[in-house]
């Protein structure tokens, strides 16, 4: 994948990997999406809905700004249940670049994964400003 | 330089000018019933209420947090990112509950401005009005205000749906990106003005459409819709709506030139 070139950001790029459950539909059939999502209906998810990217069927992660494309034939009907089953997959696992850019940058205490998950992990509590190896800061003027 | 303070009625002083409150320890004040929570914040500031709530919500796991009294504070419970519930007995300040992603809140009272702005995910539920820009940016849940609320409601909203029982003010679903709104009394002038997508549904009078927002027809996935939040919500009978959209004739969808576009505006 290195080196292609596409307009928008696409989530196998930023893992640099494909991930199992984008290719194979047993991985995702039993998710249960009301659990998943807070309220008394599908809540936020209501407004995720199977979109095409670069020609294939794809679905749109918020955390990532990137789209996460499906690879298996979608049933009739079910395109955008299998859309937000596949993206819940992916977010519950912790795949989504978002979710996996806390661990290392954020500065506050935050949950890492998100509500998707019944007791997320707390990320963020020692941050530490990065250093640039070899990199000292210039001497004042 | 003499600090600037002000009185208040719930109890506690801050600063006027509006600057950070020092005091960042944890109240520890809650009493803790199994999964449940409860504290009276009157004598609180607006740190130490917050602080408290993610010893809680983060620290003690807890399923729910009661909020006694929170004295309209502003930016109370905010950017809480758990599945919880939260109530509040009492009517917070401006800016409540603003950057949450999970949790099922309830509010007794009224609300400030920018109620659940940014909101990812969950459920407000606000059992009187609530004030200007009501469900600003919001992203994704539900946001039901059994009230009144002011202008600007949702204003670019990005998904989610905005549910008002009362009436709402100018320039509501202003910018609006996406999701839907459901306002089931009248709305002040400038309706959608400028809004790129999403769906608006109104019960009352519109005192006059936004530009680029026009009546839409209302399908069979309209009624599952918006009876379907209604049952959620226990809120009765869905009045009879009209339903409004974007004519997709502004800038963003076309190549004219600007004089063209007045004349089809």
């Amino acid at each position: 994948m290195a080196g292609t070139r596409t307009v928008s950001i696409d989530a196998e790029q930023l893992a640099g990997k494909r991930f199992a459950y984008q290719s194979d539909i047993s991985l995702v059939e039993s998710i249960d999406l009301m659990a998943a999502t807070p309220g008394d209906d599908l809540n936020w998810l209501e407004d995720i809905e199977l979109l095409v990217e670069d020609g294939v069927p794809a679905v749109f992660d918020r955390n990532s700004n990137s789209f996460l494309k499906i690879y298996f034939e979608i049933p009739e009907g079910r395109e955008n249940e299998l859309a937000r089953k596949v993206l819940i997959k992916h977010l519950t696992e912790g795949n989504s670049y978002g979710i996996q850019l806390k661990d290392v940058h954020c500065k506050f205490p935050q949950v890492d994964i998100g509500p998707w998950v019944e007791n997320p992990r707390s990320v963020g509590s020692d941050w530490k400003p990065p250093v640039l190896e070899g990199w000292e800061a210039p001497a004042p003027h | 330089m003499a600090s600037v303070t002000s009185g208040s009625k719930s109890g506690v002083s801050y600063d006027a000018r509006g600057l950070v409150e020092p005091d960042a320890e944890v109240p520890n004040i809650a009493e803790i019933d199994g999964d449940n929570a409860r504290f009276d914040a009157t004598e609180l500031s607006t740190r130490q209420i917050n602080l408290e709530l993610r010893r809680l919500v983060y620290g003690e796991n807890l399923a729910s947090v009661t909020v006694v009294n929170p004295g309209s504070k502003h930016s109370l419970g905010v950017g809480i990112l758990k599945r919880c519930n939260l109530a509040f007995e009492g009517s917070p300040g401006w800016f409540a509950v603003g950057l949450i992603d999970g949790p099922v809140v309830r509010i007794d009272g009224r609300v400030g401005w920018s109620c659940a702005e940014n909101m990812m995910s969950g459920v407000v539920v606000i059992e009187r009005g609530a004030g200007s820009l009501t469900g600003a940016a919001i992203r994704g849940g539900d946001l039901v205000v059994k009230g009144d609320a002011g202008a600007r409601t949702g204003i670019d909203q990005k998904g989610g749906t905005i549910i008002v029982m009362g009436s709402v003010g100018i320039a509501t679903g202003f910018m609006m990106q996406r999701g839907k709104q459901i306002i089931c009394g009248d709305v002040g002038h400038g309706l959608g003005d400028s809004m790129y997508d999403g769906t608006i549904y109104v019960g009352g009078t519109v005192a006059s459409l936004g530009v680029d927002c026009v009546p839409g027809d209302w399908t069979d996935a309209d009624t599952e819709f918006v009876q379907r939040k209604f049952r959620i919500h226990k809120l009765g009978d869905a009045p009879e709506l009209q339903k409004f959209v974007c004519g997709k004739q502004l800038h963003n969808y076309d190549s004219l030139e600007p004089s063209e576009r007045k004349l089809i505006l």
